[in-house]
């Protein structure tokens, strides 16, 4: 008796440890309970596996990128050695992170090729062609868009091709324009030779508004071997009809010639600025792209998961009167059945709930709507054990064994069948855990640490508790434990 | 103190036809739904796996919906929107009075969607971007969830199989698995016919229904073998009523588990998030077959003629 009297106050200890934690230490909830938005990336790799390194490099430079971009409480982790999950929670627009991380943000400074200007001007113009027939493609958007018009806008773009000696591949009038434009920026950049200079160089972006009007221009600020190489390809270019390009993934944002008084020395001071009619969005995320640096490989953006914040307290409602209704119902299933051994399930099943949830906000688990439902789940299996517990003890009872003696021999011989039963759930959880997906892996925790806590619970606590309730000579007789309606004996 | 008494020895080759008979639907279903439907898969496989976009959001309406017919809705879409190969697949249904609108297509970008999202909005809002509920997954992942999945699910299986076959006899443990095997088979059999029939989807939570169904599916006939085996060490009634005895023994136990497990996942059928409802399902029906399995199949192969 002495003995189970440690484990009572054990046992209160441990809810009042439990209590103070999630006082102190709330859970943390999920986007799918809080709102906001999660983003995987997937990083690309042609030929062999992504190596640790590499997963590490493209992680800082998103974490840089995130980090600038000023997103509030994002949270970056990487997934199964080649996918970073990116979490912006709340109302934040996954569209402007998403286009500042897709890109590579590859920035390099090319000299043109000699003799190639009369090529380069017709290119630049057609590029301004394209842009403006994209420009005003997107403008038709909201506006029905008659036959007509659509038919002197195909003609503009055959003009176009016409010109390039170039025909697209798309037949989709939009994604026709894109390909005519990557046709023409990769023409325009093989005009251009590779220097040694790029963005490794750099050590500082900046964007300011021009003077002369309202579009923004970029500040490249270079390190000293930057500086160096910036003034020594300046140099080689001024006062010749050669222009120097700065590219950035393969489009070419800027091509400008350099005047003849950098004649002798070059363009010295370490620094540069691309103007290029940047609005001020656009000037924002290059100065991201370049402030992170260029990443060591391509990422593509592979799954978004928006969920608005209104959904996600609905989510919470709904999870919790799920849980609550289910415990109810199983508690008055219990007493129903099992009296005061179904009375002391319920207590420990009550006491299961607080450990649970404290281990999560120890550990810290993340509460998902997957993960709540693996902690209901959970609540049938912590109540398999007591069950397996109180038949035993039901049997010992009918075939005229004393209370205690029924008590201990159904605890101690329904133990092997309850611990078999727990470990092929466990493994089931833990493949769970190592394979699946972030959305998986949140039922596998809450289940898994779920079925450990309740034999735990089943065991030891319900054990305990009912070891208090029959020193008290009033609950000790034997009809409160078995039910009213005998079926047979 | 037997709740009632489970004649398992005269009926046998009742229990065991039912079981052919419920295994011969699902390869049916199965079959079916490999060579007749339009996706020709063994089930109908969802988003998480074959890459697409899923949209809800819903509408704000004074007090109720006006009640628009989706095609009208997907006719002004085609004409505002420039993406023809977007408005030529896509799916668009009104649910909830009408205020709820569920949309799928292919795999969109994030600007791809923003901007359905706008066109959508001038046709039939204004929406609660609060209620707003999106999934974009690039087809390469779904392939990848997919292998991800099937591979968890095979991993499982030969760890809980190794599991069983170290800790008992062989024949228990072969008849252990075969009872996994044959509930797993009969869940998945009764999704492809939900499939075909409901065009209901499977996605990566359905594989976690299936591996919890396996977890649970054996610890319920090792229960009830526990109880065989230590009843046959001390019975001295003959082997077959032995058997029977345990069974009616264990029973009371595996049908009040099976109920308060079955418990919380009605709840979550009947007031949990939508998302969990298909999951819910399926772990549902895991519990019942998988208790069927192990109170009445698994010890039947026991039983001597």
């Amino acid at each position: 008796m002495k003995r189970r009297q440690g484990w009572l106050f054990f046992i209160i200890f441990l809810l009042t440890l439990s209590v103070y934690l999630l006082i102190n230490y709330p859970l943390q909830l999920g986007l799918d309970l809080r709102g906001g938005s999660q983003l995987t990336l997937q990083i690309i790799k042609e030929e062999g596996k992504v190596t640790k390194d590499e997963l590490e490099a493209v992680n800082s430079v998103i974490d840089r990128r995130v980090n600038n971009l000023g997103v509030s409480e994002s949270n970056l982790q990487t997934l199964g050695g080649d996918q970073l999950i990116l979490e912006l929670p709340g109302e934040q627009n996954p569209l402007v992170a998403s286009r500042v991380l897709g890109k590579t943000a590859l920035l390099e400074f090319r000299i043109q090729k000699l003799g190639t200007s009369s090529n380069l001007k017709e290119l630049q113009f057609q590029r301004l062609n394209i842009k403006d027939l994209i420009e005003e493609y997107s403008s038709l958007e909201k506006k029905q868009n008659s036959d007509e018009f659509l038919n002197s806008f195909q003609e503009s773009i055959k003009d176009i091709e016409q010109k390039l000696n170039y025909s697209a591949n798309n037949e989709e009038l939009y994604e026709k324009l894109i390909e005519i434009k990557k046709y023409i920026d990769n023409e325009i950049t093989n005009l251009f030779i590779k220097t040694d200079l790029s963005g490794k160089d750099l050590i500082n972006a900046g964007r300011r508004q021009e003077q002369t009007n309202s579009n923004w221009e970029v500040l490249l600020t270079f390190n000293n071997s930057g500086g160096e190489k910036f003034a020594e390809i300046t140099k080689s270019i001024a006062g010749t009809n050669q222009l120097l390009a700065i590219i950035l993934d393969g489009e070419s944002i800027s091509e400008a010639s350099v005047g003849r008084q950098f004649e002798n020395t070059g363009i010295t001071g370490g620094s540069a600025t691309i103007s290029g009619n940047f609005s001020a969005e656009n000037a924002r995320e290059l100065e991201v792209q370049l402030k992170g640096g260029s990443l060591p490989l391509p990422i593509e953006i592979v799954e978004t998961n928006t969920i608005g914040a209104l959904l996600g307290s609905k989510n919470i409602l709904k999870s919790f009167y799920a849980a609550l209704s289910g415990l109810i119902i199983v508690g008055i299933f219990m007493i129903f059945n099992y009296r005061i051994l179904g009375f002391v399930s319920v207590l420990s099943l009550v006491l299961y709930g607080f450990f649970n949830l404290a281990l999560y906000s120890l550990i810290p688990v993340t509460l998902t709507l997957p993960g709540i439902s693996g902690l209901i789940l959970s609540i049938g299996m912590a109540v398999d054990a007591n069950i397996l517990i109180f038949e035993r003890i039901r049997e010992e009872l009918y075939d005229g064994n004393t209370l205690t003696r029924s008590i201990d021999s159904g605890f101690q011989r329904a133990n092997s069948s309850i611990v078999d039963g727990h470990i092929t759930t466990l493994l089931s959880c833990f493949v769970l855990f190592l394979l699946g997906t972030n959305f998986v892996k949140g039922f596998a925790a809450t289940l898994g640490i779920g079925v450990l806590i309740s034999l735990f619970t089943s065991l030891n606590c319900s054990k305990t508790l009912l070891r208090f309730f029959t020193t008290y000579q009033s609950l000790r007789q034997k009809n409160l434990y078995l039910p009213r309606n005998k079926f047979s004996n | 103190m037997k709740l009632f008494n489970l004649e398992l020895i005269t009926n046998k080759r009742k229990i065991i036809g039912f079981s052919t008979f419920l295994i011969l639907l699902s390869l049916i279903g199965i079959l079916y739904s490999t060579f007749n439907t339009a996706y020709k898969k063994p089930i109908n496989l969802g988003m998480d796996f074959v890459g697409g976009n899923e949209l809800r959001i819903e509408r704000v309406c004074d007090e109720e919906c006006s009640d628009i017919s989706p095609d009208s809705v997907l006719e002004n879409l085609r004409v505002v929107s420039k993406n023809k190969n977007l408005s030529n697949n896509i799916k668009l249904q009104f649910q909830n009075k009408n205020k709820l609108i569920s949309i799928r297509t292919t795999y969109l970008s994030i600007e791809e969607s923003n901007n359905l999202i706008t066109n959508i909005e001038n046709i039939i809002g204004p929406l609660n971007y609060e209620s707003k509920n999106s999934r974009l997954i690039g087809p390469k992942l779904g392939k990848r969830l997919l292998t991800n999945c099937v591979s968890s699910l095979f991993v499982a299986l030969f760890a809980i199989s190794l599991y069983v076959s170290i800790r008992f006899d062989r024949k228990y443990a072969l008849l252990a698995l075969l009872a996994l095997f044959h509930d797993l088979l009969i869940v998945f059999g009764i999704f492809s016919w939900l499939g075909i029939i409901l065009s209901v989807e499977v996605n990566s939570l359905f594989a976690v229904s299936l591996l919890t169904i396996a977890g649970y599916s054996v610890n319920d006939t090792v229960v009830i073998f526990d109880r065989i085996r230590e009843n046959l060490k001390s019975s001295n009634q003959g082997h077959n009523e032995t058997i029977q005895l345990s069974v009616n023994e264990s029973f009371r136990r595996t049908t009040f588990t099976s109920i308060t497990t079955l418990i919380p996942l009605l709840t979550i059928i009947l007031f949990g998030s939508y998302s969990l409802f298909w999951f819910s399902v399926s772990l549902s029906l895991g519990i019942i077959v998988g208790s069927y399995s192990s109170i009445l199949l698994a010890p039947s192969f026991l039983l001597k003629d």
